[in-house]
């Protein structure tokens, strides 16, 4: 298991934002579906070390984040998409991209290869040389995921990784996703329902902190018949669901 | 794509990206406008004399990149804040300590490389003009690890405090302890009594007199503690950096040994820092117009440097300088040649002219006649009863006391202090002795044959100096002037006993 995680908690205050969340994931893309507060963020945040659970466990490639040189071994095994992604306007995109590898701690000499191959995989290739400043905000959204895949993550964590892009990024980047999801365990999470209905094998619905459906996109489009609103089959699952968590 | 032949270690590649996207290289005209207009015209004003010049370095140069470097670290060290990257940053195996080390180093490499051009820039003027001695190193030392502790402090407040206004905010406060230590400077400078310490710690000072580093080496006591207490100040914040994820997001802190280095380097720098204050509390003045602390000082930088003077030929009246001076020799002997004429051949009478140093043991050396046969002695700072009578000096340091530079101020300010010493007698350094009005109306009046204007005889002639005594001394000085040569010399031959004793009346006077 990639992902292990069992009645994880975390609170801000008195706010819960993740309620006891079980979860254990293999390789795959797994979507990770919810309305705004549901807690997808914060458990994307824990799942990437950078927010500790308040109780509960966490177990991630097999080791214990919670201690250091675990948790050293996880994160150069990790990529990770924020929410809101910071960018350094002066730098190009290759060197932004570089940068984090090196973060990543990737070994020096493996950093021009990978560099360049996650640059092409977002299809910025003829923009590698582009400051950041000088980018479209859906170009910076594929800088972002360049950056989080080019150490070849065993479990990469997408936050809203569509958004900003065109409908013919999106299709690329879904299929970028099946082939990621062969090897590594990718979490998505998205308000995006057809994202997940394109791309994810398994997908889970947060509401107020909890997982309150898991199952395969088919199974979540079953959930909607006849009851859910919306404009797709996907969707009026979603719906339904959540209108059940919330009654 | 950029390709590299052969990989860089990770840390060098980072170093390397942090200095190619910095945003000094920005702000670096403006910096460059800021040390001509300031440091450099600065540093011209004053004499070519080594020390002398580099003393800009800490006064003026320090000041100016501490402005900058303190507000372009804080804008490096808030990159993570402003620009919302701490999340992303914070899922990254490498410490937080070695991330945001690069990013200072990489300010810090600027910095430091604008900060020694502009060193460059400055010896090589002053290579250029001076005719001894060497760079000293010293004060370089001392702005580097002013430069330095700047800008880890800004760097610091950045990642502390992350903000736009946090850079501008740190180039203004950056200001305020270097004030501080100026004004405490000039306060030791002045009555060079207790509450010297951070006066010490401060590299910035008044400038130094013209001749500091010239008779005597001078001492690196005060420089040292000067770096320890700074690079102190520098490793304990940087120790404080690396904890400062720690502080903010428990997840991200380095591990037990990256806070066990960190704790250490902090102690270390506060212990630095605590030691060189510690030692500056002990600073006493030296015999030689600076300061010594005892713990660090060398009793060989007591002695005097060994030099051969530059000297005058091919006039009766020989002029010596030291060879730091050389580049006013001949206006020195300019200046003394044509009095010298006037005297030449009557007891007392100087055979030449030397310079020494202003102070010797703990004292000050004043312009008198000394030795067999005679010779004049006058120090760069003290020549007659006028004091530091240099035209860049005055061009610069003394405008602001009033006194307005004048070359021919300077000039009667040397021939002054040779007849005030012939006409006082022999052997006499005791420093400003007035004249009686007989003495003041012969020196006025072989100024005037010497081809100079006296000035207002009050200074000379101190409580004497009456306006009707003034008005009867300016009418003797006149008739006696109007005396040809040979007789003047004849009245002086016969009656300067009489004159040195105070016992000649204006109205004896010819």
């Amino acid at each position: 298991m990639n992902v292990d995680i069992r009645d994880t908690r975390r609170s801000f205050g008195k706010n819960k934002a993740v309620a006891g969340v079980d979860l254990q994931l293999g390789t795959g893309v797994f979507g990770l579906l919810g309305p705004n507060g549901a807690g997808k963020t914060s458990l994307l945040r824990m799942l990437a070390t950078v927010l500790p659970p308040t109780s509960g466990e966490i177990w991630l490639l097999d080791r214990d984040p919670r201690r250091p040189a675990a948790r050293r071994e996880i994160r150069r095994r990790l990529g990770y998409l924020p929410q809101n992604l910071g960018y350094y306007p002066s730098f190009t995109v290759v060197e932004f991209v570089e940068y984090f590898a090196l973060l990543k701690e990737m070994p020096s000499s493996a950093v021009p290869k990978a560099v360049a191959e996650a640059v092409e995989r977002v299809d910025l290739g003829a923009k590698a040389k582009a400051r950041l400043r000088t980018l479209s905000g859906g170009m910076l959204r594929r800088v972002g995921i360049a950056q989080a895949i080019v150490n070849d993550p065993h479990l990469l964590l997408l936050d809203e990784p569509t958004a900003g892009l065109d409908p013919e990024q999106r299709v690329q980047f879904r299929a970028l996703l099946r082939v990621l999801g062969e090897s590594a365990t990718v979490i998505v999470s998205t308000h995006l329902v057809e994202d997940v209905g394109a791309a994810c094998s398994e997908v889970a619905l947060m509401f107020a902190g909890r997982i309150v459906f898991r199952g395969t996109p088919e199974e979540l489009t079953a959930r909607g018949g006849g009851h859910g609103v919306g404009d797709t089959p996907l969707e009026r699952g979603y719906s339904a669901v959540l209108s059940a968590a919330r009654s | 794509m950029s390709v590299m032949s052969v990989p860089l270690p990770r840390s060098a590649r980072a170093l390397w990206l942090e200095v190619k996207r910095n945003a000094v290289p920005y702000v670096l005209p403006l910096l460059a406008a800021v040390f001509y207009f300031d440091t450099l015209r600065t540093a011209d004003g004053f004499p070519p004399v080594w020390t002398l010049r580099a003393s800009v370095i800490p006064n003026h140069m320090l000041i100016e990149f501490s402005a900058f470097a303190g507000g372009l670290a804080a804008w490096a060290g808030s990159r993570e804040g402003r620009r919302k990257t701490l999340d992303l940053v914070a899922t990254m195996p490498r410490a937080a300590w070695a991330r945001l080390g690069a990013a200072l180093a990489g300010a810090l490499c600027w910095l430091l490389l604008a900060f020694l051009a502009g060193v460059a820039v400055l010896y090589v003027q002053t290579a250029l003009q001076a005719t001894w001695g060497g760079p000293p190193l010293w004060p370089v030392l001392a702005g580097a690890a002013g430069v330095t502790v700047v800008t880890v402090i800004g760097f610091t407040c950045g990642v502390f405090f992350p903000g736009r206004f946090t850079a501008p905010l740190v180039a203004i406060g950056v200001l305020v302890p270097l004030q501080v230590g100026f004004r405490e400077a000039v306060n030791v400078n002045v009555t060079a009594s207790s509450g010297t310490t951070y006066a010490l710690l401060s590299p910035i000072s008044v400038p130094p007199p013209v001749e500091t580093g010239v008779y005597y080496h001078v001492p690196p006591d005060v420089p040292i503690v000067q770096v320890m207490f700074m690079v102190g100040i520098a490793v304990a914040l940087f120790g404080v950096l690396s904890l400062a994820p720690g502080l903010r997001q428990l997840a991200s802190a380095g591990g037990r040994p990256l806070r066990v280095a960190a704790v250490t380097l902090v102690a270390c720098g506060v212990a630095a820092s605590w030691t060189a204050f510690a030692l500056a509390g002990t600073a006493r003045p030296d015999a030689v117009g600076g300061w010594q602390i005892p713990a660090l000082h060398s009793a060989a930088s007591d002695q005097p440097v060994p030099v051969t003077p530059d000297c005058t030929s091919g006039s009766a009246f020989q002029v010596c300088v030291h060879p730091a001076f050389s580049f006013y020799l001949d206006d020195v002997a300019a200046a003394l040649d044509p009095v010298a004429a006037e005297i030449a051949g009557l007891p007392g009478a100087p055979a030449g002219a030397r310079e020494v140093a202003s102070m010797s043991g703990g004292q000050s050396v004043w312009s008198g006649i000394s030795g067999n046969p005679p010779v004049f002695d006058f120090a760069a700072e003290h020549v007659g009863t006028t004091v530091g009578m240099f035209d860049g000096i005055n061009s610069t340091m003394y405008i602001d006391s009033g006194i307005i530079p004048d070359a021919a101020a300077w000039r009667e300010g040397f021939q002054q202090g040779l007849l005030d010493s012939f006409l006082i007698g022999p052997s006499q350094h005791s420093g400003f002795v007035p004249l009686d009005a007989a003495q003041q109306a012969v020196e006025d009046a072989l100024l005037i044959a010497a081809g100079s204007q006296p000035q207002n005889p009050i200074s000379q002639m101190g409580e004497k100096a009456f306006p009707e005594t003034v008005a009867a001394v300016s009418a003797a000085a006149r008739r006696f002037a109007a005396l040809p040569a040979s007789a003047r010399h004849a009245w002086l031959a016969a009656h300067l006993a009489a004159l040195r004793a105070g016992a000649i009346t204006l109205a004896q006077l010819p």
